[in-house]
């Protein structure tokens, strides 16, 4: 009878070791400009526990067994998400660009046909009305300096 | 303590006309409006309606900025509730169980105990306000950087008890956090962590990077599904249910009572609005039996964390009112109102117009009523939310929170932010680390620092220091009672239940 062998979560364990590689980086840096007691009361112990902690962490990567392995996302999910990260970063990057009248259009229009929806007077109203409505309430109530394209702003 | 020929002088100056009152509903639906909009912050809707200021008299400006922030104080429950949304700071610990009752189809419980608990936190700070205004004031004056140090680290603890099902991750998620809440500028002026970005020479932005991490991470995991409830049944949008859950409350009057208590208290210190939900969730979720069911939907951590949220504004008033010293933003504003009417705030306020002080704090009860009234009609609207299909609230949810960190933070910072943040909130949910951990420590590492800092400075390095300091040292008792007690009560349940061998002594 085979005995099933304790497997590794590498993802988990390059995400653990990202948190305390920046850590440490950021331990240096404060340490670099400065090291007064003044700069490093905290940033010292806290970066300190922080690798004790890991060390914890990284262990545990390497003992995963039936009871503490993760559930699978479902079949395809991984890939929606991305898919939802790529498209919220590409507005982020884009709204001070080009506007974020247009970045907003865009973003929900891509977003609602990537989620599914197909109909095509809801894929062009319902965008439109929800971006006049926020930019509307955004920079003319609230008179925050919006970067646009089409109306008064900073665009 | 009361003054009460200045008390009926307040009721006249209350009665004599209805033209105060006007302001009151407006006031109240601003606030809640405002912070349905992820990004906007109470301070900024008062800010907007300063221009409104100099053509009402003075106590009715007062009443339409306590209203305002009556409003916005239970505002930001709704999408915390409802979106794991948290606008601000001071709602982080209403997500905690707010948000798992709203996908288990109890948004309208959820919404109305909510509303509740908001209620009556307002009305006990404004009925100890009345009472012990002066008191407060005078006890305010004496906390110092060793007592804020001690409340930092109160709610420090909490990272311990978020620490989730894995003990070292829940630790490293609250270390990442106040390391991340350390970043910026030093109290030296040096850079630490900001890679010669200047839009970080003030820090991580705070509300971006929160409603990255709580609410983008949480809506990332709701891509492929229809609703936020699935269940059709569930869905629907009751008042009735809301009733329910605003009755609900008055089932745990203890967490209700202590929620408000220390949400008054902590209150009056500067910047402890944004702290008082969690220390009040903290200790709710110490003091009951069954600490598991905390994080899950329990009622009583939507109770404990929005009652001290409501009260702390009755603190901040308080602060406001007695020493002319803002306790966050919105006080900050309200004192800019008061400039604009060339009244000082601060002990002579309190002294040559203790009635107009009265007047605010008994309109500010009458407004606990309306806030009921107008909080209900727009909880039950706002419910609705849970009817949407997610393919159009998750874009729209996000574009809000996108646009909104950006005027927030007035560059681009705040969106980067919210996305970087987003991304880390997710892997950080998928490999089981605490969120609210990180945030918690986010939320407390400047904080912390600063007073850390100070005290070592008052002491000269000297730790017996805090010896000198005896509210700290009370403070410190409690602290440390507080996290002790849970142990020492399990310990002496285990010896009480040990079997003692037959014959042998006790």
């Amino acid at each position: 009878m085979s005995v099933a062998r304790p497997s590794v979560d590498l993802p988990h364990f390059a995400f653990a070791t990202g948190i305390v590689v920046w850590s440490a980086w950021f331990c240096w840096d404060a340490w670099r400009t400065s090291v007064d007691v003044e700069n490093m009361i905290l940033i010292v112990p806290i970066a300190v526990v922080a690798v004790i902690l890991y060390l914890f962490v990284a262990v545990s990567c390497f003992r995963v067994s039936s009871t503490t392995r993760r559930e699978p996302l479902a079949a395809g999910m991984g890939i929606r998400i991305a898919c939802s990260m790529a498209l919220l970063a590409a507005f982020v990057v884009a709204g001070p660009l080009i506007g974020f009248d247009v970045a907003c259009f865009l973003y929900l229009l891509a977003m609602m046909v990537f989620l599914g929806e197909r109909r095509i007077l809801v894929l062009l109203l319902a965008p439109l009305l929800f971006c006049v409505a926020a930019i509307y309430c955004f920079s003319e109530l609230l008179s925050t300096p919006l970067p646009l394209l089409f109306s008064r702003g900073e665009g | 303590m009361i003054d009460f020929a200045s008390l009926a002088s307040a009721f006249h100056l209350l009665g004599s006309s209805w033209q105060p009152w006007l302001v009151v509903v407006p006031g109240i639906l601003i606030g809640l409006l405002v912070h349905a909009v992820p990004g906007l912050t109470t301070s900024m809707a008062l800010a907007i309606c300063l221009p409104l200021i100099p053509y009402m008299d003075f106590l009715q400006a007062l009443i339409f900025m306590t209203a305002m922030y009556a409003g916005a104080v239970f505002g930001v429950a709704i999408p915390a509730i409802l979106l794991n949304v948290p606008g601000s700071a001071s709602a982080v610990g209403t997500t905690f169980d707010g948000f798992p009752m709203a996908r288990a189809g109890k948004h309208n419980e959820a919404l109305g105990l909510a509303l509740a608990a908001s209620c009556v936190g307002q009305a006990v700070a404004y009925v100890l306000l009345l009472g012990i205004a002066r008191p407060i004031a005078a006890f305010a004056i004496r906390l110092g950087p060793p007592e804020m140090l001690v409340l930092a680290l109160w709610g420090l603890t909490l990272i311990g008890r978020m620490r989730g099902r894995h003990f070292a991750r829940g630790l490293l998620a609250g270390a990442f956090g106040l390391l991340l809440g350390t970043v910026g500028l030093s109290a030296r002026g040096a850079q630490r962590g900001t890679m010669n970005v200047d839009l970080l020479l003030n820090g991580v932005p705070i509300v971006p990077a929160i409603v990255g991490l709580f609410a983008a991470a949480e809506l990332f995991n709701l891509v492929g599904r229809e609703y936020i409830v699935e269940d059709l049944t569930r869905r629907r949008v009751q008042a009735s249910r809301i009733v329910v859950g605003m009755l609900d409350a008055f089932r745990h009057p203890g967490v209700l009572v202590r929620g408000s208590l220390l949400g008054s208290v902590i209150g009056i210190i500067p910047g402890g609005h944004a702290i008082a939900n969690l220390l009040s969730y903290s200790e709710a979720r110490r003091s009951v039996k069954d600490p598991e069911k905390f994080g899950t939907g329990d009622p009583r951590g939507i109770l404990a964390a929005e009652s001290a949220n409501a009260s702390s504004e009755g603190g901040s008033m308080a602060t406001l009112l007695a020493l002319g010293i803002p306790t966050g933003g919105a006080t900050a504003v309200m004192l800019v109102a008061f400039g604009m009417h060339n009244i000082t705030g601060g002990p002579s306020f309190m002294r040559d117009h203790t009635d107009m002080v009265y007047a605010v704090i008994l309109s500010s009860l009458a407004q606990v009523g309306v806030l009921a009234v107008v909080g209900f009609a727009f909880t039950f609207v706002a419910g609705f939310v849970v009817k949407v299909r997610l393919r159009m609230l998750v874009p729209a949810v996000l574009a809000l929170a996108v646009i909104g960190s950006f005027a927030l933070a007035q560059n681009a910072s705040g969106p980067v932010t919210l996305a970087l943040f987003a991304v880390i909130g997710w892997l950080m949910q998928r490999f089981d680390y605490p969120v609210s951990a990180a945030v918690i420590g986010l939320l407390l590492g400047r904080l912390t620092e600063g007073n850390l800092l100070r005290t070592y400075q008052m002491s000269g390095g000297h730790l017996d220091f805090i010896l000198t300091r005896p509210i700290a040292l009370g403070m410190l008792f409690l602290l440390l009672a507080s996290n002790l007690m849970p142990y020492l009560r399990s310990a002496s349940a285990r010896f009480a239940t040990t079997p003692v061998p037959d014959g042998e002594l006790i």
